[in-house]
């Protein structure tokens, strides 16, 4: 009954819609796949299983399929250009349309449709991040250089809240021709993607593209890697090209407008956020910039730029939790930067900076280290 | 079976700050989310899981503005089959007799085995709506119910009471029951099924629609007056008692017995 409901909408078979026939089954999929180091997730078996339609409603009711964090290591890795993890995706799909998702998914999804964002915070509350700020808010009528999509993570959550703000400071003191969406943005849909919840997707999609081509902008910025890799890969009707914010500063460094004001003599790690790196190709400019900092001694983990380690924030996992009672990634690679002597473990995601600063401070590291979205440092930094 | 399932939309208030309206007796609502009330969720899923099991039709109810249609749509795409919304500003809303009236109003006159509420609202909490619709409808109830297993002619239900108590009762049939929170897992209700659940009926009908005097429901007939809401001032006075253990010991007894407290 699923299955067959799943057929008749997408008028074509799951074999088809994953190109599962373009499988050599090589296995660098699962070879590079960082979960399964924590979970039994065997991605090109599911990739093999697939093919068998009778075997879709067993497939999709394996817990594993929600282990997948959507880091895209196996696409990078696949020499076929496919994308094994939409095969897992295609298989939430089916739980999904079902309603038998977990209760923390559930309500994620109910309150993109009902609210715009994933976090069941009201609408209306969505700009109460600017209070006390002097924020240009867009107007479809005004050309813009610079249309800043702000994120509901950013835009909701106290920790990483800051990102936005000191985004506006900056913008403000560099004199950038910038707007920010106003309260009738809504989520990207990257989580809801990944996810599974297809449909709810494809309406994200048409009504954000509306909306986003109502404005007249050169680009849109965008403060989370989720929402830049999503727009890139998943709207192809939207007329703006869309950047992410470390593009925008690279910029503005270069051009001169950027100045600190003080040394920050610390030794920083730089954290490959894998919706930006494998999935976004951008891995030189948050370098960049956190190279311009004085004093600041720049040094990189092993596992960096394609290889880096997954913190498992995405794939919609902020909802999800593993059954595994093995460290997790984030765990693994706050260790890893320990053992590098830095002081700063710097992301250039809201997600990343959630999952590695709950397990700094799980490791009771919280004395001797810190996590840091690039923003975060740069706002501190900027010259008032 | 057939079973009739009463939904209410109500704010979430826990996200933003409350604010009484200058007339004071209203909340400023603009900046709160709405949804479907928390135990009314259960209700529909415990009406969706019933219909699973012993077959017939679910008709959900609902009193409430049109932006409320949403979260009757969502029920609908559960499984729900058809919904009837009343909208009518003469109802005194603020008091769960009238709104049971209504409701009664609505349901009467129709073959029913089952009226499932949620047992309290997340904004007024009087915990009252159903079971004095069950008194309207002049048939069984059972309150704060976390089981229900159905029996021919009857069913047997678990209610919840205090110190984590647990009464079986049975009732004959046709009943109301206010369900508790935690009796099922509600499901999510994905857009696909939204959007098919579009296509079922809905109905949208006013007290004269529904044949009841607006006299009997409105503010006149209410015997409850809503003279103010207010936030209440944040009080907190946190006394320190010192000294040896059998001095503290003496103090606090000592409080306690002029604050009447023993």
């Amino acid at each position: 009954m699923m299955r067959g409901m799943l057929m008749s909408t997408e008028m074509q078979t799951f074999t088809e819609k994953y190109d599962l026939l373009g499988c050599i089954q090589c296995g660098r999929c699962t070879g590079g796949c960082p979960v399964t180091v924590r979970a039994d997730l065997n991605v090109r078996q599911f990739v093999n299983d697939a093919y068998d339609e009778e075997k879709l409603e067993e497939l999709a009711r394996l817990t594993e399929i929600w282990d997948c964090t959507a880091c895209h290591t196996c696409a990078v890795r696949c020499p076929k250009g496919l994308k094994p993890l939409e095969v897992l995706i295609g298989l939430r799909t089916m739980i999904v349309e079902s309603g038998k998702v977990e209760p923390t998914v559930r309500d994620a999804l109910q309150s993109v449709l009902l609210e715009g964002n994933p976090w069941e915070k009201s609408r209306a509350t969505r700009l109460d991040w600017m209070e006390g700020l002097d924020v240009k808010v867009a107007d479809p009528d005004e050309p813009v250089e610079n249309l800043f999509f702000v994120c509901c993570t950013i835009a909701y959550d106290p920790r990483v809240r800051a990102v936005a703000q000191n985004m506006v400071k900056l913008l403000n003191k560099a004199g950038v021709d910038y707007a920010f969406l106003p309260e009738e943005e809504s989520c990207c849909g990257s989580e809801v993607f990944t996810l599974g919840e297809e449909g709810l997707f494809e309406m994200q999609v048409e009504d954000n593209t509306e909306f986003l081509n109502e404005y007249q902008a050169k680009r849109i910025v965008t403060l989370s890697p989720h929402c830049y890799t999503t727009y890139k890969a998943h709207y192809p009707d939207l007329k703006t090209p869309v950047i992410h914010y470390t593009e925008l500063l690279v910029e503005l460094l270069n051009d001169g407008k950027l100045t600190w004001k003080e040394e920050l003599p610390k030794k920083i790690v730089y954290h490959d956020p894998c919706y930006l790196g494998k999935q976004g190709g951008i891995y030189d400019e948050p370098r960049e910039l956190l190279k311009s900092i004085p004093g600041a001694e720049l040094v990189e983990f092993d596992r960096r730029r394609e290889r880096s380690l997954c913190c498992e924030g995405g794939g919609g996992k902020m909802w999800v939790e593993s059954e595994s009672k093995k460290e997790r990634l984030s765990e693994t690679r706050i260790k890893d930067a320990r053992e590098l002597g830095a002081d700063i473990v710097a992301v250039a995601c809201p997600f990343c900076v959630l999952t590695l600063e709950d397990s700094m401070k799980g490791l009771g590291y919280e004395e001797e280290m810190r996590v840091a979205e690039i923003m975060e440092l740069l706002g501190e930094l900027m010259e008032t | 079976m057939k079973t009739l399932v009463c939904i209410k939309y109500v704010p979430d208030t826990s996200e933003a700050e409350v604010k009484v309206n200058p007339d004071g007796i209203t909340v400023d609502d603009s900046r709160f989310s709405f949804d479907i009330n928390d135990a009314d969720n259960y209700a529909v899923e415990e009406s969706v899981l019933l219909k699973e099991a012993h077959g017939g039709e679910v008709t959900v109810l609902s009193m409430g503005p049109k932006k409320s249609e949403v979260m009757i749509r969502m029920a609908l795409a559960k499984g729900c089959d058809k919904a009837v919304r009343v909208e009518d500003d003469r109802v005194a809303g603020h008091d769960p007799l009238m709104v049971a009236k209504t409701l009664a109003g609505a349901i009467k006159g129709q073959e029913f085995d089952l009226v499932l509420t949620g047992c309290m609202a997340s904004d007024d909490w009087h915990m009252s709506t159903g079971v004095a619709l069950a008194e309207e409808l002049g048939v069984n109830h059972a309150s704060m119910v976390n089981y229900v297993e159905v029996m021919d002619g009857k069913v047997k239900v678990h209610r919840e009471l205090e110190g984590g108590l647990l009464e079986a009762v049975e009732l004959e049939l046709p009943a109301v029951l206010t369900i508790q929170t935690g009796i099922n897992e509600p499901r999510y209700a994905p857009i696909r099924g939204i959007r098919q659940a579009q296509k079922k009926e809905l109905n949208v009908v006013s007290l004269d629609d529904l044949g009841i005097d607006p006299e009997t429901v409105g503010m006149d007939a209410s015997q409850v007056v809503l003279e103010k809401l207010y936030i209440p001032e944040v009080e907190s006075t946190a006394e320190f008692i010192e000294g040896e253990p059998e001095e503290k010991a003496e103090k606090l007894a000592s409080i306690l017995q002029k604050g009447g407290l023993v």
